[in-house]
């Protein structure tokens, strides 16, 4: 069954379209790759399937619920991780969780063990009762992870959710997207590290100026890049016209 | 001096830029030589308009205006300083947390002599508009009755009060981190609601320290002698510039040196704050050792879900912990202040003579309706960038504004209550009076609370700059125009009451508060309508 639909979705900020007719599904339990060049249009295309971007034009699905017509159902059961999120500075890492606890209705033994559960998990253990900005950059995206994650959402969408975490949290939470795919997690992610996304992604969407330019699974788009034994960076360098490379380092390092 | 120079350029530039939003009016307006442009024209329009009218009186009348002039001109040291802490202090409690320090000056080569040199001409820069109309509208009357020279001794005086006020405020930046930095530092949860209580006592002294009227008045009680100012130092440059006007040079002399002496010692001591510490470093903040047991939650108001206590107690802990929330704490403290400073008499006497329970109904509501209307009006915009929190949780614009309208009707509510009982005890009121004040004031909350929120939720600012004002210009103004209308609306039955009758009765109080009720009620129709159009789509 499809977790999500999203078709012909577009958006314009202005005179630029951020989102161009974009159309993607992705599988309950399926994690998809969101990759794609600084201002594609992954992030935008990521605030409209959580809800709090409306399109111009185009359908999204969650779960059969419309995102457009009934967009408090689909935050009900989807996660977000925003790319640098900000969180409420003024209150403790334990305060913003219960809070976002709360917001999603979780009864205290439900949130009780959720939370101290993550928290053990992430290394946040100890650090709890901190107010949140003397967090690290590393600590907030933690808990951003967490938040996402607490209300045990049937769509998780992460938005470049490794950013700033160390060696150990980002493998934890690579494994734990894949725990989640195994309990039927339907995950979009997104990432410029292209070895992450080929290591944990089922399928990958390629996305280039607003428009989807190719999906597939990482083999799939290695086989269509036409040179046997290609990277997924040279895959992702050739689909989005980006594979000058070495002229500009000729040119910047004289 | 080129260091602390640059850095005054650099501190002017943050100081106009952090106001501006709109690309012109920070093209216009950001730049510092905007300020040269005004202080040119605030002295030279005035000045030659005040010379003109000055000209125009009758001549019987000219010994008074030159009393007057020769009054005039000795205020405007005195007064100049303290409308400078004024502004600083108040532009200092609306600064965010991030926005205070720069982290470049710890890095750079910048001694603590350079930064308060740097920090003290840019704030004097920045205020001088203010001295600059002061001089302009006493230059006129002085060319007029041949008193050039005393107004060059007040205008070198008051140069010299803008440096001290601004040197003050220096100091006042180094004493609120002090605060901030060790009390968060050792106390956790307790340690915020000493900063913050601590923060206001700072604030509300200082205001009372720089009010000449209030040191005197203080001192008065003492010695029992109206010439105590002399030993009052920020009276010293106004005394300096009396004695210039009756040609004792030598009186003049010792006063304008005490005054430089001083602005030395307060620019000493700013330097040593500052050396010590210098710019705050967050520090992290343990609240409590407790391990976490989250508890059932009381539902405190029918209809009051979990979603909507939870926003509830986060607005609260943001009052309480937040920077640039002090201010909204700070606004009560303020108000009442400066009302006993206006209403206390300098004789004495305890009530001022003739001021009649309909004298006192503006003095009550238009305080207490700038305070409710904006504590409602910037409730939606203080979420910041934040926001987004609030976009991707499961709520509906009902329950968002019964969390955010809780929280603008309590503090509304405890203010107008407190408000009433300190005028009464002060003014000597009858209780019964002060019953109808605080019908009046319910009254004026319920209506301000929900239509503030409409404002809010039409007109809001989630952009998180230097100083962050939660709603944008025009909604601000417009807010508290039509909210300060709609709360003499509901005062006006209560008023005719006084005026028709002359005697207060209840069956117009009972008006009064179904008016509040009407407004609540369309208030809240209109916010609710408005909060669902702006949670459609998240607009940082």
């Amino acid at each position: 069954m499809q977790a999500l639909e999203v078709s012909g979705v577009t958006k314009t900020f202005g005179e630029r379209r951020a989102v161009d007719g974009v159309s993607l599904a992705v599988n309950q339990g399926e994690i998809l790759g969101l990759l794609g060049p600084n201002g594609s249009g992954k992030s935008t295309l990521m605030k409209i399937i959580v809800g709090i971007l409306k399109p111009d034009a185009g359908a999204i699905q969650v779960l059969g619920n419309d995102a457009t017509k009934d967009p408090t159902a689909v935050k009900r059961i989807v996660g977000f991780v925003p790319e640098s999120p900000r969180l409420y500075e003024f209150l403790s890492g334990i305060e913003y969780l219960d809070f976002v606890a709360d917001v999603h209705g979780l009864v205290p033994s439900a949130k009780h063990e959720r939370i101290s559960h993550f928290l053990k998990a992430l290394d946040l253990e100890g650090r709890e009762n901190e107010l949140i900005n003397g967090y690290s950059q590393g600590m907030k995206q933690k808990l951003a992870i967490i938040a996402g994650l607490l209300h045990r959402p049937q769509l998780l969408v992460m938005d470049e959710p490794l950013n700033s975490l160390d060696p150990r949290s980002a493998r934890i939470v690579k494994d734990l997207i894949h725990k989640l795919r195994d309990d039927g997690v339907a995950t979009i992610f997104s990432t410029h590290v292209l070895e992450i996304a080929d290591a944990i992604c089922d399928r990958i969407v390629i996305m280039d100026a607003g428009r989807v330019v190719e999906q597939g699974s990482t083999g799939d788009l290695k086989a269509k890049a036409g040179t046997p034994g290609s990277t997924l960076e040279e895959v992702f360098l050739k689909l989005t016209g980006t594979s000058d490379t070495r002229e500009i380092v000729e040119a910047l390092s004289h | 001096m080129r260091t602390a120079y640059e850095l005054a350029v650099v501190l002017t530039k943050s100081q106009l830029r952090g106001y501006q939003r709109r690309r012109l009016m920070a093209r216009i307006f950001g730049d510092p030589r905007i300020i040269l442009v005004l202080d040119a024209l605030f002295l030279v329009v005035p000045a030659l308009l005040f010379y003109m009218l000055s000209g125009a009186l009758p001549s019987g009348i000219e010994g008074s205006l030159r009393e007057l002039e020769v009054e005039a001109l000795a205020g405007i040291p005195t007064a100049i300083a303290f409308m400078v802490i004024l502004f600083g202090v108040l532009s200092e409690i609306s600064q965010a947390a991030e926005s205070m320090s720069t982290d470049l000056v710890n890095w750079l080569p910048i001694t603590p002599s350079e930064y308060v040199a740097g920090s003290t001409m840019s704030l004097t820069y920045t205020y001088s508009f203010m001295l600059s109309f002061l001089l302009g509208v006493s230059l006129g009357p002085a060319l007029r009755f041949g008193m050039i020279l005393v107004w060059g001794a007040s205008a070198l005086m008051a140069v010299l009060s803008l440096f001290i006020g601004a040197c003050v405020v220096e100091l006042l930046r180094s004493v609120t981190n002090r605060i901030s930095s060790s009390f968060y530092k050792k106390s956790g949860r307790s340690g915020i609601f000493v900063r913050l209580a601590l923060t206001i006592v700072v604030l509300v002294f200082v205001q009372l320290l720089f009010s000449g009227r209030i040191v005197v008045y203080l001192l008065q009680g003492i010695m029992l002698t109206v010439r105590v100012a002399w030993f009052v130092p920020v009276v010293w440059p106004s005394l300096a510039v009396l004695a210039g006007s009756q040609g004792n040079t030598l009186t003049f002399v010792s006063f304008a040196g005490m005054t430089f002496a001083f602005f030395l010692i307060l620019f000493g001591l700013a330097v040593r704050l500052r050396a010590i510490y210098w710019v705050p470093i967050p520090v992290s903040i343990r609240l409590t050792n407790q391990a976490y047991h989250p508890l059932r939650r009381i539902t405190i108001l029918p209809g009051f879900g979990s979603a909507e206590a939870a926003i509830f107690r986060k607005d609260m802990r943001s009052l309480t912990r937040r920077r640039e929330m002090t201010r909204f704490l700070a606004i009560p403290f303020v108000l009442v202040v400066s009302l006993s400073i206006s209403l206390l008499p300098i004789s004495g006497t305890a009530v001022p003579e003739g001021l009649g329970f309909f004298a006192l109904i503006p003095l009550y509501v238009i305080p207490l309706t700038v305070f409710s209307a904006v504590v409602s009006m910037t409730s939606l915009g203080q979420e910041g960038s934040a926001v987004w929190n609030i976009y991707v949780a499961p709520i509906t614009a009902r329950q968002l504004l019964k969390a955010k309208i809780l929280s603008a009707l309590l503090l509304g509510l405890a203010f107008s209550v407190t408000m009433a009982i300190f005028l009464g005890v002060l003014l000597r009121i009858a209780t019964v009076h002060i019953v109808l004040l605080v019908t009046l004031g319910i009254a004026i909350v319920l209506g301000q609370s929900a239509m503030g929120m409409y404002f809010g939720a039409r007109f809001p600012d989630f952009r998180e700059m230097i100083r962050s004002r939660f709603i944008s210009v025009w909604g601000s103004l417009i807010g508290t125009f039509l909210c300060l209308l709609l709360a003499m609306l509901t005062a006006l039955p209560i008023l005719l009451s006084i005026y028709v009758r002359r005697i207060i009765t209840y069956d117009f109080a009972i008006v009064t508060f179904a008016i509040g009720l009407i407004l609540f009620f369309v208030g809240w129709k209109l916010a609710e309508r408005q909060i669902r159009t702006l949670i459609q789509e998240i607009r940082v």
